[in-house]
């Protein structure tokens, strides 16, 4: 029984051991979750990380999946860890070459939502950081046009707040349907 | 048929003489050819593309002209969920229609916002465009829709008014 339950030790992936090697300041924590590498990164350090992943040779995370964020307030654990960052912002991250997966976490504080945007790294990045604003209020710093992309343009609020009520805030009742650009 | 047909019996015509009023022939025309325009937002829309498909086929009852200008239909089949940014694009659409015009909402998300009681989502498409006919179901089956049709055609030729002229002479 006792060999079947112990655990081969796997040599560390190429991507931690370069991130350690080149970026080891602005890592601030590593996981794994199913199968998928995370990665938790500065905030300030966060874009240049990112372009490392992506332009590296032996890496070439090459293809940003999506941009999203998590709101931690109601998880005590996790609203913990990163000394009371609120927000995560997170990249799902691909590499064609490697045929691997990589998620890059970014802990952002409530009162400093501010990122700097990936769209000059990847094109696809833009509608989904304005998708992430949109919902958490994320700023994305250096976006060429952070606008709502869901919701309509006078809607007040970020839904996927958890402070957010699910029926809303009357929006339902009192939104003004003439005043809409159709 | 809603259509009197006198003279048969007795001969005099040998049945060639139809005698009628004006609002009955113009109601079994538009009765029998109600050009649909379909609003399909989500699911719902696939159950009536297959009513109007081969197999269940709409067009049985005379409505297979299916309409994508707003301007050359005169019923609304709002089949799917409608969010506060789509309710002022459907609000235009049926302004835009001609009267007389019926409005069918289908779906259990179109009638009372379904599953969805969310911050975004129209809890009834009723609040806003009156509605001549609801289709309960998530999603409702093309016999349903048939039904609802049929339940339309039903009012045209009971000579009722659609709901919107309600609304607007009330
Ligand atoms: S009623 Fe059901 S099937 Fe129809 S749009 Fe809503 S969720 Fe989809």
């Amino acid at each position: 029984m006792s060999e079947e339950n112990q655990v081969e030790e796997q040599p560390k992936p190429l991507v931690l051991e370069k991130l350690e090697a080149n970026h080891a300041d602005a890592l601030l924590a590593q996981d794994e979750s199913r199968g998928t590498i995370v990665v938790v990164i500065h905030k300030e350090q966060a874009y240049a990380v990112l372009e490392y992943l992506k332009t590296d040779p032996e890496l070439a995370y090459t293809f940003l999946v999506d941009v999203t964020a998590v709101d931690n307030s109601q998880m005590e654990s996790e609203l913990m860890q990163f000394d009371y960052a609120r927000f995560m912002v997170v990249y799902q991250l691909y590499s064609y070459q490697g045929q691997c997966r990589l998620r890059v976490k970014v802990p952002v504080h409530e009162n400093d939502l501010s990122v700097a945007s990936v769209t000059e790294l990847w094109q696809g990045a833009n509608w989904l950081e304005r998708e992430t604003y949109d919902m958490f209020g994320i700023n994305f710093e250096g976006h060429p046009d952070l606008r709502r992309i869901l919701m309509p343009d006078d809607f007040e609020g970020y839904p996927l707040r958890k402070d957010y009520p699910l029926r809303g805030r009357g929006e339902r009742e009192s939104f003004n349907f003439d005043k809409q650009n159709v | 048929m809603g259509l009197d047909f006198v003279g048969q019996g007795a001969g005099q015509t040998d049945g060639n003489i139809i005698t009628t009023t004006i609002d009955k022939v113009v109601n079994w025309g538009r009765k029998n050819s109600l050009w649909p325009m379909p609003f399909g937002t989500a699911c719902c829309a696939i159950e009536m593309m297959a009513t109007l498909a081969s197999k269940f086929d709409l067009s049985r009852f005379g409505s297979e002209a299916i309409r994508f200008s707003p301007r050359q239909s005169d019923l609304l089949i709002v089949s799917g969920r409608i969010s506060i940014k789509m309710m002022p694009v459907l609000k235009r659409i049926y302004d835009q229609m001609p009267d007389p015009k019926w409005v069918i909402s289908m779906g259990a998300c179109a009638s009372c916002g379904g599953v969805f009681d969310t911050y975004t989502l129209i809890q009834g498409v009723d609040q806003f465009i009156p509605v001549d006919v609801y289709i309960p179901g998530c999603p409702p089956r093309p016999e349903d829709l048939i039904d609802a049709v049929l339940q339309v055609q039903q009012k045209i030729t009971s000579g009722a008014s659609p709901k919107g002229v309600e609304a607007v002479y009330e």
